[in-house]
């Protein structure tokens, strides 16, 4: 995943200058969904599987609108 | 099919009926947002020219052409002629499932290869790949992003040893590795999703550094941070013990190789973070993820 611009971290600063730590944690979790195989057969139940991909997306969308509701992609 | 326009940008070993191949795809179809089943035609189809320069920008990152790069990536004298790269460039599909390589993403600007599809794809046009590029001119969208290869186990490969763990470096995999990039990306962003798509989810991962990752093949966690990073083959390597000039932020639990240049973070960490004088396309993998890669491919290429 291609890292964020530093303007767009600076931007979300200037916006909320204690929003670093809910940065890391959205960059963190959007790094994550790419190490673990969408295709490959299941190794623990559908149904955890499915709960900590849920829980993961849910978050990312509250961060989403925290982090971005002022600031525009860049 | 509509007017499939396949160019060959490098040969490749033209000896081996399948060759380690690199392909690099015009998105015919954006789902938006992504896992909604909802199409839209990508502009890219639009723009021969922005395909065609994006992926020259491809073809020339991966083998070192860059201004002021020093990753050799794929230069090597004994790697570079036998890598074939082609790309694919075809207008006026329908917008559907099978035709739609790349999403939007509905949480951040991500492009996102939908990486199930993309074999289909190629092979309804003769093609195949180890490792394919999908290139869209989103217009709300930029940040490019790559799935590991899914290996086929089945098969044959050349073992190593990672810290005692008997893996392989397969010669086939179920799925390419699948990247999703802008046709405006510049610097190491096609060689820094190269990394992670020719890794593989189960003979070692190539991970982001620049967050506080799991661990992986470049990547460990642990407090204090080890000498020794990883045996490699056999090959003793040690970490980084202050990522360059970065640093480790308090509460990081990963740690990294050692790096080649330890003046410029990794290209598997925050390449846009490259400290003036330096430029972002100098930096450089740490010891561990270049010698992976270089075996790896070298594996695909000896099938």
């Amino acid at each position: 995943m291609e890292p964020m611009r530093q303007e767009t971290k600076t931007a979300i600063l200037n916006a909320n200058p204690q929003a670093e730590p809910e940065i890391d944690e959205y960059e963190r979790l959007l790094a994550e969904r790419f190490t673990i195989d969408p295709d490959a057969p299941a190794t623990q139940p559908l149904e955890a599987t499915a709960r900590v991909h849920q829980s993961r997306e849910q978050r990312l969308q509250e961060l989403h609108r925290k982090l971005f509701a002022v600031v525009h992609h860049r | 099919m509509a007017n499939p326009v396949i160019s060959i940008l490098r040969a490749g070993d033209t000896t081996k009926s399948d060759p380690f191949t690199i392909c690099i795809a015009a998105n015919p179809a954006l789902e938006a947002p992504w896992q909604t089943g909802q199409f839209v035609i990508d502009p890219i189809v639009s723009d021969p020219a922005a395909f065609d320069a994006c992926a020259d920008y491809i073809n020339q990152s991966l083998f070192g052409g860059l201004p002021n790069q020093l990753e050799p990536v794929l230069s090597d004298p004994a790697i570079a002629p036998l890598v074939r790269v082609t790309s694919l460039f075809e207008s006026g599909l329908p917008l559907a499932d099978p035709n739609s390589l790349v999403a939007q993403d509905p949480s951040s600007n991500l492009l996102i290869a939908r990486r199930a599809v993309f074999r289909a794809f190629l092979a309804a046009r003769s093609l195949n790949a180890d490792v394919v590029y999908a290139v869209s001119k989103s217009g709300t969208h930029t940040r490019a992003s790559a799935w590991f290869t899914s290996d086929d186990d089945a098969q044959a490969g050349v073992p190593f040893t990672l810290d005692g763990q008997a893996l392989t470096h397969r010669y086939q995999c179920l799925i390419p590795g699948t990247i999703a990039i802008h046709s405006a990306s510049t610097s190491l962003t096609a060689v820094h999703e190269f990394h992670h798509a020719i890794s593989s989810y189960s003979n070692g991962s190539i991970v982001d550094l620049y967050v506080d990752s799991n661990s992986a093949l470049n990547c460990k966690r642990g407090r204090p941070i080890p000498f020794n990073f990883a045996t490699y083959n056999g090959t003793a390597m040690a970490s980084d013990m202050t990522r360059d000039h970065l640093g480790y932020p308090p509460g990081w639990q990963s740690c990294h190789c050692e790096l080649i240049d330890p003046n410029v973070p990794a290209i598997m960490d925050n390449y846009w973070m490259a400290a003036p004088p330096s430029d972002p396309n100098a930096c450089e993998n740490d010891r561990i993820t270049r010698q992976f890669v270089a075996d790896r491919v070298r594996a695909k290429l000896s099938r």
